[in-house]
């Protein structure tokens, strides 16, 4: 294993550097090509971690959320004049609730701009999915300041659970595709759910008594064995990130 | 060092107390051991002593625990962490950093201990547990002895007087077990450590303890030295079950004491007739030439073998050496890099839905995995539809395997052999022509297991079924299985009887075979059928 180098809040500034510079540009070419910098990034750095490979679930769940927001975003709402594309049924609706209309016609200035909004929603998600694979849940926590103790816990926990889900959704479909279950469809993804929220939250239980029990937040004071610092490395990636903003 | 007075405990929403009145001191550099079934409180009973039950679990304690001196009603478990280290039942899930210094340092940082002593008791902990060659890997990739080991280093690098385990050799197998078992008894002995381990596997600790506490489950508890509680506990290792069978007066604890005892025995005229190798009817799985890696490490290095009907074959091998990679190659999990497997004429990767369930009943490490339901009879339902079965036919079946289940139960709520009952019991109902178990006796205690005994032996022989199973339960394999496929480095070393294959390795060898050597009996089975048959 190599030895990771960066500082674990490094990839979390450079993080929120880019979700504020995404959010106060508003540019569609900034945010897509933010997304490209972001997937280069991780795809060529992270490590071979279970934490790592949540990513690829952060990009399906950031399309699921893209493709949902736009459905309603041309369903619903206020129409936008401009070149039709096609016309949905008009649902209806009762005389108390005006301005609100659902279907009609769908211009392609209505679509382009639900893509828009959905986008940035999107990548910031992106965005901070990427900043968890490429941080390691462990080495965050041992950064953080034990004065935010309960909050640090929490944190670590969510950090290093979900991430393993990631491995237990495998497990547990593929042990049920082994009974003969069809893993298609809402009802399987139904059982695993169950099965994983158990699990994961055994396993919570476990981390924190675990903590708990080797002296974690007891001591206000904490020794460092091997100090992680703060390198040029760390202050070029944050400044490039910085300096975006600042831009914007 | 700690001492147990007048100790209650009752979790809430829960009829039945865990503890009643519990009067226990253990005295320092003493080795301490806690037995009962599965579900009767042991894991509580060591989380009392740093004071994680009912700090972090809940329940109502009566009476007093403390651990040199201190009281656990006034310390929070993160106070006693310089006193106490603890190793919990899945090692795995308490791991608090990435690489193995890191893990080893993180006990020694939240003390806020300086950094010279720190760098010193590292190095000496990476020797004393043989880590050295370790210390910059990452914990995710190494084996469960290893992981292990980890654990163990992490708690004791604070240097704590007591050393609490909850179950440290489940997961391993006999070899690794061993060692992590001849470590305490090393720190015990050279350090005066006091160490509290809870254990199903008798055979593995027995000869380590210096007494024995004994939970019923219902509140009881019993305190003695391992003959006492052994001569009538109806939990006990396989010697213990030899020296009752054989009439013996005393009991010993171990190999070396009952081999002294049982000198008669063994020279007796054996007229046991080694079985001949069971009739090769049709073949059920081929795999030729199997190969599988993952990354670049291969797992299964071009094996072949046959498996015939109404053969319970048992895999084995070091923890990590492949036997999950056959057993899931088998059962159609991934798909094999070269090779072939064939069951029944079918290829396992391709069987799906009903097909696949009345050719293939496959149990994972997990058995929870395969369920889902909310109570137990919503699973057993679940079952009889998917098989278009009459209703209750799985509950029957169920009620065969383990008697005395709630329907209502959630399966969760269920003991882990229950667990494991009850997703045999769904596989089962679709009727498979072959069952795979990997590592099904994980956590269970000796009743739990030779249920499971009775089941296996049940389905393989009224049905003519194969089972497949892979485990490191080497008194299990004796017990249960007819022949013996090991496994090293992904190349099939032994595939023979078990007999055969057990008794050619003394690591590998069960307690009754290791006593009674040079005579070929496995079990205490093998050994009165032996007698009878002289008589």
């Amino acid at each position: 294993m190599t030895k990771p180098s960066l500082h674990p809040f490094t990839w979390w500034l450079w993080a929120i550097g880019l979700a504020v510079a995404i959010v106060r540009f508003d540019s569609t070419w900034f945010t897509l090509s933010c997304l490209g910098v972001v997937m280069v990034v991780v795809y060529g750095l992270r490590e071979d971690a279970p934490w790592a490979m949540s990513f690829d679930w952060t990009l399906k769940i950031a399309a699921w959320i893209l493709a949902v927001r736009t459905f309603v975003g041309i369903a619903i709402g206020v129409p936008i004049p401009g070149t039709e594309l096609f016309r949905l049924p008009i649902v209806p609706l009762p005389s108390w609730m005006p301005g609100i209309r659902i279907g009609g016609t769908v211009t392609w200035e209505r679509l382009s701009s639900s893509l828009v909004e959905g986008l940035i929603i999107c990548s910031i998600i992106v965005i901070f999915g990427a900043a968890a694979s490429l941080t390691s849940p462990h080495r965050l926590l041992r950064v953080l300041p034990v004065y935010i103790y309960e909050f640090a816990v929490a944190v670590v926990i969510a950090a290093s659970v979900l991430p393993q889900l990631v491995g237990s959704v495998k497990r547990i479909r593929m042990a049920q595709r082994l009974r003969g279950q069809n893993t298609r469809g809402f009802t399987s993804w139904k059982r695993v759910a169950i099965t994983l929220l158990e699990e994961s939250l055994a396993r919570s239980l476990d981390l924190a008594a675990a903590m708990d029990s080797r002296g974690y937040g007891f001591s206000k004071k904490r020794s460092r064995y091997r100090p992680i610092s703060w390198r040029l490395k760390d202050s070029l990636i944050v400044i490039s990130a910085i300096g975006l903003v600042v831009i914007s | 060092m700690i001492k147990f007075s007048n100790v209650s405990l009752i979790y809430p929403n829960s009829t039945t107390t865990v503890l009643e009145n519990l009067n226990l001191t253990i005295a320092e550099g003493e080795m301490v051991l806690v037995i009962g079934p599965t579900g009767s409180g042991k894991s509580s009973l060591l989380r009392l002593i740093n004071g994680l039950v009912p700090h972090h679990t809940g329940g109502i304690l009566a009476g007093d625990v403390s651990v040199n001196g201190i009281s656990t009603q006034m310390t929070k478990p993160g106070g006693m962490a310089h006193v106490i280290g603890i190793v919990g039942q899945n090692p795995a899930n308490g791991f608090v950093t990435d690489t193995v210094e890191e893990e080893l340092a993180f006990g020694m940082e939240v003390l806020n201990l300086p950094n010279d002593v720190m760098r010193k008791r590292v190095e000496e902990i990476l020797d004393l547990l043989s880590l050295a060659a370790l210390r910059n890997r990452s914990i995710a990739s190494l084996s469960g002895g290893e992981q292990q080991r980890v654990a163990i280093g992490a708690a004791l690098v604070t240097h704590p007087r007591v050393l609490v385990l909850d179950e440290p050799t489940s997961a391993l197998d006999p070899i690794a077990a061993e060692e992590v078992l001849s470590i305490l008894h090393r720190l015990v002995h050279d350090l005066g450590l006091t160490v509290v381990i809870a254990e199903h596997k008798l055979e593995r600790v027995i000869q380590f303890a210096d007494r024995i506490v004994y939970i019923n489950g219902d509140g009881a508890a019993k305190v003695g030295t391992p003959e006492e509680i052994l001569m009538q506990s109806p939990i006990a290792p396989p010697i213990v079950h030899l020296a009752r069978a054989l009439g013996l007066t005393e009991i010993g604890t171990t190999v070396r004491e009952m081999r002294r005892m049982t000198a008669d025995i063994r020279e007796m005229k054996s007229s046991t007739v080694l079985e001949p190798i069971a009739k090769r009817t049709e073949s059920v799985i081929t795999f030729e030439k199997l190969t599988v890696s993952y990354d670049n490490k291969t797992a299964l290095n071009s094996i072949s073998s046959t498996i015939f009907a109404g053969e319970i074959v048992a895999v084995m091998g070091r923890n990590g050496a492949g036997k999950s990679s056959l057993l899931k190659a088998i059962a159609g999990v991934n798909r094999p890099h070269a090779g072939k497997v064939s069951l029944l004429g079918n290829d396992p990767f391709e069987l799906h839905g009903k097909k696949r369930r009345e050719r293939i009943g496959f149990i994972p490490q997990e058995p929870s995995d395969l369920l889902y339901g909310q109570s137990v009879s919503i699973e057993c339902e679940q079952a009889d539809r998917d098989n278009e079965l009459a209703a209750g036919t799985t509950h029957k079946v169920l009620q065969q395997l383990v008697p005395g289940i709630s329907a209502s139960t959630h399966p969760r709520d269920l003991s882990e052999g229950q667990r494991l009952g009850l997703a045999l019991s769904v596989v089962l109902s679709s009727n498979p022509s072959v069952l795979i178990l990997d590592e099904p006796t994980r956590g269970l205690d000796y009743e739990a297991k030779n249920q499971l005994t009775r089941m296996l032996i049940s389905f393989a022989s009224t049905f003519g079924e194969a089972v497949l199973l892979a485990t490191h339960d080497v008194e299990l394999v004796a017990e249960l299985a007819n022949r013996v496929i090991f496994i090293a480095d992904g190349d099939i070393v032994a595939d023979g009887t078990t007999l055969d294959v057990l008794l050619s390795s003394p690591a590998f060898a069960p307690q009754v075979a290791k006593v009674m050597s040079p005579q070929p009996w496995l079990s205490v089975k093998d050994v009165v059928a032996a007698i009878e048959g002289m008589q």
